[in-house]
C-alpha cells in the first residue's frame, strides 16, 4: 500500500497537492501509525478488551476508506452506503470511523454534501395518510385480536378513504382553457360540457350539434367562474359541512371539489373557514355575506356585523378602508386574525379592543391613527359637537362601552334633542375617535413596557453569561494550583530516585563491580 | 473520554434494547367491522401509560375508524408493553456478539433488499440514524421508508436480545462457574462465531471477499403500480 501511494504521488507530484487536499489542521494524519487523536476518539480498539477491535483492524478499516476514496477518482463523494459494503464488522462502528474521516476532511473534503438543504426542505404535504397505515376493507371476522408474529411483511395499501386536501390537490389542474371540440372556441363564458366516454368537451351553445349524441351522454364541467350565488352556496356548506369536501361539492353541484377548495382558499377569508371549527363563525356570515361577496376588501370588518346598525358599518368601513389602506402590507393575502364574535356581544369597543389585542401594538396604533384622522377629517367641527353637548358625548362614550349598542344612543338621542344641529353620526364618530384614541395610547405604553422588560432580560442574561466565565476561569485556576502541586511532587519523586540510584551505583562501585553489564 | 459500552466479557446486563435508545417496536394488526388497521412504529417504554390512551384516541380520530379500535389499540400496545417490561427484570447476555441483519421489505413503491453485520453489544447503535443514512445515500424519495427499515432492524434486534435472555437463563442454570468464554457460547445462536474469531485475527484482513460482496450490498428497487398491486395481492392470499 505504502509503495503504491508513493508511485502515485511521484508521477502526479505536482498535482497531488490537487488531488489529495486535506484541511491543514488534518495534518497529523500518516499512514504508517495511527496518531493520538484516534486513539482517543476510537478507544474501544485499543483497550484490548475485544477481538473484533483491535488496532490492526482499525487501521485496515481507516486505510481501506480513504484508499477507496482517492481511488474512485476524488471528485465523487464516498457515500457510508457503499464503503460498507467492503468491510466485514458492526456497521455502526464503521460508521463511526467513516464520520470521523469526514469531519476530519480525510474523505470527502472537497465534496461536501448539502446536508442543509436536506433539512430545510419544506415538509411535503402528502395527499392522504401515509402508506404505511391502510385501513383495509376485509370481510367481517370476529378474530380475537393477537400480536401477529414477528414478520418481515409490510403494511399493506388497500382501501383509502377521504384523502385529505392538498396543495398539488388544488392548486394543479387549475384554469386549463376549455376548448370547444366543435366550435373552437376557448373563451365563451358559457358552461362546458364532456363527453363521458370520449375527451370531447363542447360548449353549450354547440352541445345540440353533436351527432349521435344525447344529452345524457354530456357531463357538466363546472365554468370557471364563481356566480354569487355559487360563493354563497360554498360558503353555507363550508360551514355546515366543515371540512368534508364530498358533501360540499354535492351541495355546490356546479362545481367539482378541486374548484370548491380553490375558490375558498381564494376568498380572502376562506383560509381560516377551511381552518375553524364549523360553528365558530356561523353567526357572522349569514347576514353579511351578499356585502362580503361585494366587497373582499372589508371582510375583517364585515365579519362583525352580526346585528349591529348601518350606520355602524359605515363606520367601520371607513376604518376598514384606512385599515388597509394604512397597513403597507402588499394587498394579496394578507392575514385574517379569526374574529371571535360571540353571540350577542358585538358592542364596537370591545371588538376592537379584541383586535387590537391580536395584532401587534406597533399596527393597532397605526391603525387608530388613521382611523382618528380620518374621521376627524370628515367631522368638520368635532369640537363643537363636545363643547356643545359634553354631557351628551360623555353619555355617548359610556353608551358606547355597554352592551346595548348604539342603537339605544341614537334612539335616546332623539328623543332628548328635536332639532339636531349635529348629525348622531358625527356625535358618534368623535366618541369613537376618543375611544380610539385611548387605546392606541394604551397600546403605546404596552409596548414601551414590553421593551424595558426585553431589555432588562436581556441585561439579565448577560450577566448570567459573565458569571459563568468567572466561575469557569476560578475553576481553572484551581486546576492550575493542583497541577502545580502535583509538579511539586514528581520533582520531589524524581529526586528520590536519582537519590537512590547514585547510592545504587555508589554500592556498586564500593564492592568493585565495573559500571556496564553486558551479559552475552 | 466515554469507554464505549463492548468490552470482551461483561457482567450479564439488565435487559433492554440494545441501542442507544431504548425503544421498543410495536406491531399492530387489528380487524373489527370489515376494516383492517396495520401500523408499525417505535415506541418508548419509560412514556407515561396515559400515553397510550392519547395516542390511541388520536389515531382513531385521525383516521376515521370506528370507536371500538380504540380499546383495541390500547390493549394491543399494552400487552407488547407489557411483553417487553416481562423482560425488563432479567438479565440479557452481552458478549461479543456480531449477527448478520437482513432487510427484505416493500414500502409502498420501494423494494429494499440488504445485508449487514450488527453488533449486539454496541449500546450506542441507532438504527434511525443507520436508517437515515441508507436512505440518503441511496437517494430513496420516500420518507416512509426511513421508519420502516429502522423498525425492521429494530425488531430483529428486539427478537435476538429476548433470545439472549433465555440462553442467558439456561447457561446459568447448566454451568455453575467457567466464565471465561462467555462469548463463544452466547453467540452459538448466530453462525457467526468462529467466523469471528477467524475473521478479526492477526492473519486476515477486515476487507471482505470479493464473492461475498454482492450478499452485502443494498439493493432498492422501484416498482411501478401493476408490480406493487401484484406484491400486495399475493400477500393478502398468503396473510389468509
Amino acid at each position: 500500500m505504502e509503495a503504491s501511494t508513493n508511485d502515485r504521488s511521484s508521477s502526479f507530484k505536482d498535482a497531488e497537492l490537487e488531488l489529495y487536499t486535506i484541511p491543514a489542521h488534518s495534518s497529523w494524519f500518516v499512514w504508517e501509525d495511527i496518531h493520538e487523536i484516534e486513539r482517543r476518539e476510537f478507544a474501544e480498539f485499543f483497550s484490548e478488551s475485544s477481538i473484533t477491535r483491535t488496532p490492526k483492524v482499525y487501521k485496515e478499516y481507516r486505510d481501506f476508506i480513504i484508499n477507496k476514496y482517492r481511488e474512485d477518482d476524488s471528485s465523487r463523494r464516498l457515500t457510508f452506503t457503499s464503503i460498507r459494503k467492503h468491510l466485514v464488522g458492526d456497521v455502526n462502528l464503521l460508521r463511526k470511523v467513516f464520520l470521523f474521516l469526514e469531519n476530519w476532511g480525510l474523505i470527502n473534503f472537497l465534496n461536501k454534501s448539502d446536508d442543509g438543504s436536506m433539512e430545510e426542505s419544506e415538509a411535503e404535504i402528502e395527499l392522504g395518510t401515509p402508506a404505511g397505515i391502510r385501513v383495509t376493507a376485509t370481510p367481517v371476522s370476529m378474530r380475537p385480536v393477537t400480536v401477529p408474529p414477528l414478520v418481515e411483511e409490510r403494511a399493506e395499501p388497500a382501501f383509502k378513504f377521504s384523502p385529505l386536501t392538498s396543495y398539488s390537490d388544488v392548486f394543479t389542474d387549475l384554469n386549463k382553457p376549455l376548448l370547444c371540440g366543435h366550435c373552437g372556441e376557448s373563451s365563451c363564458d358559457s358552461a362546458f360540457y364532456q363527453h363521458t366516454k370520449s375527451l370531447v368537451t363542447l360548449c353549450d351553445k354547440c352541445g345540440d350539434c353533436g351527432e349521435n349524441n344525447s344529452a345524457h351522454d354530456f357531463k357538466l364541467i363546472a365554468a370557471a367562474a364563481w356566480t354569487e350565488e355559487e360563493t354563497l352556496l360554498l360558503l353555507e356548506s363550508v360551514l355546515k359541512h366543515g371540512d368534508d369536501w364530498e358533501l360540499i361539492t354535492q351541495s355546490v353541484s356546479t362545481k367539482s371539489r378541486l374548484d370548491c377548495i380553490s375558490k375558498l382558499i381564494e376568498l380572502p377569508f376562506g383560509e381560516f373557514l377551511m381552518g375553524s371549527s364549523s360553528g365558530r363563525l356561523r353567526s357572522s356570515i349569514p347576514t353579511s355575506e351578499d356585502e362580503n361577496l361585494s366587497s373582499p376588501s372589508n371582510p375583517l370588518e364585515q365579519m362583525k356585523a352580526d346585528g349591529l346598525e348601518q350606520k355602524e358599518t359605515e363606520t367601520r368601513e371607513e376604518k376598514g378602508d384606512d385599515h388597509v389602506v394604512d397597513e403597507d402590507e402588499p394587498p394579496a393575502k394578507r392575514k385574517r386574525v379569526a374574529m371571535l364574535s360571540d353571540g350577542g356581544d358585538s358592542s364596537l369597543m370591545k371588538q376592537v379592543a379584541a383586535m387590537a389585542c391580536k395584532v401587534g401594538p406597533s399596527v393597532t396604533t397605526a391603525a387608530a391613527k388613521a382611523a382618528i384622522a380620518a374621521l376627524c377629517d370628515e367631522a368638520s367641527c368635532p369640537k363643537d359637537t363636545f363643547e356643545t353637548t359634553c354631557d351628551f358625548t360623555d353619555f355617548a362614550v359610556d353608551r358606547a362601552d355597554g352592551d346595548k349598542g348604539t342603537s339605544d344612543m341614537e334612539e335616546q338621542q332623539e328623543d332628548k334633542e328635536g332639532p339636531q344641529d349635529l348629525p348622531v353620526a358625527l356625535r358618534m364618530r368623535a366618541s369613537v375617535a376618543t375611544a380610539l384614541g385611548a387605546a392606541a395610547a394604551h397600546a403605546k405604553i404596552l409596548a414601551d413596557q414590553e421593551e424595558r422588560e426585553m431589555e432588562q432580560l436581556a441585561a439579565i442574561i448577560i450577566d448570567q453569561q459573565l458569571k459563568k466565565m468567572k466561575s469557569k476561569l476560578k475553576f481553572l485556576d484551581h486546576l492550575e494550583l493542583i497541577m502545580d502541586a502535583e509538579e511539586q511532587v514528581m520533582e520531589g519523586v524524581k529526586e528520590t530516585i536519582l537519590q537512590e540510584r547514585i547510592s545504587v551505583l555508589q554500592f556498586a562501585f564500593g564492592s568493585g563491580i565495573t559500571k556496564r553489564w553486558d551479559h552475552t | 473520554m466515554k469507554v464505549s459500552g463492548s468490552t470482551n466479557w461483561k457482567g450479564p446486563v439488565k435487559f433492554r434494547m440494545p441501542t442507544a435508545e431504548n425503544l421498543v417496536p410495536i406491531r399492530l394488526d387489528i380487524q373489527f367491522e370489515g376494516q383492517r388497521y396495520k401500523d408499525a412504529f417505535t415506541w418508548n417504554p419509560s412514556d407515561a401509560d396515559n400515553e397510550i390512551a392519547i395516542f390511541a384516541r388520536r389515531t382513531v380520530k385521525d383516521l376515521k375508524l370506528p370507536p371500538a379500535f380504540f380499546t383495541q389499540i390500547s390493549q394491543s400496545i399494552q400487552s407488547q408493553l407489557a411483553d417487553f417490561r416481562a423482560y425488563e427484570g432479567q438479565d440479557m447476555y452481552t458478549g461479543e456478539k456480531i449477527i448478520p441483519i437482513k432487510l427484505d421489505l416493500r414500502v409502498n413503491h420501494t423494494l429494499i433488499k440488504d445485508q449487514f453485520l450488527w453488533d449486539l453489544n454496541n449500546f450506542e447503535s441507532d438504527p434511525e440514524e443507520f436508517a437515515r443514512t441508507l436512505c440518503k445515500d441511496l437517494g430513496v424519495e420516500d420518507p416512509e421508508v426511513g421508519p420502516a427499515v429502522a423498525f425492521a432492524i429494530r425488531e430483529q434486534l428486539y427478537e435476538i436480545a429476548v433470545q439472549s435472555v433465555s440462553s442467558a437463563r439456561e447457561s446459568r442454570l447448566s454451568k455453575k462457574s467457567r466464565r471465561g468464554s462467555d462469548y463463544g457460547s452466547a453467540s452459538k445462536a448466530s453462525g457467526l462465531s468462529m467466523d469471528l474469531v477467524k475473521l478479526f485475527s492477526f492473519k486476515s484482513s477486515v476487507v471482505r471477499k470479493r464473492k461475498d460482496l454482492d450478499v452485502y450490498e443494498p439493493m432498492v428497487d422501484l416498482l411501478t403500480n401493476e408490480e406493487v398491486d401484484a406484491l400486495e395481492a399475493r400477500e393478502e392470499r398468503h396473510a389468509r
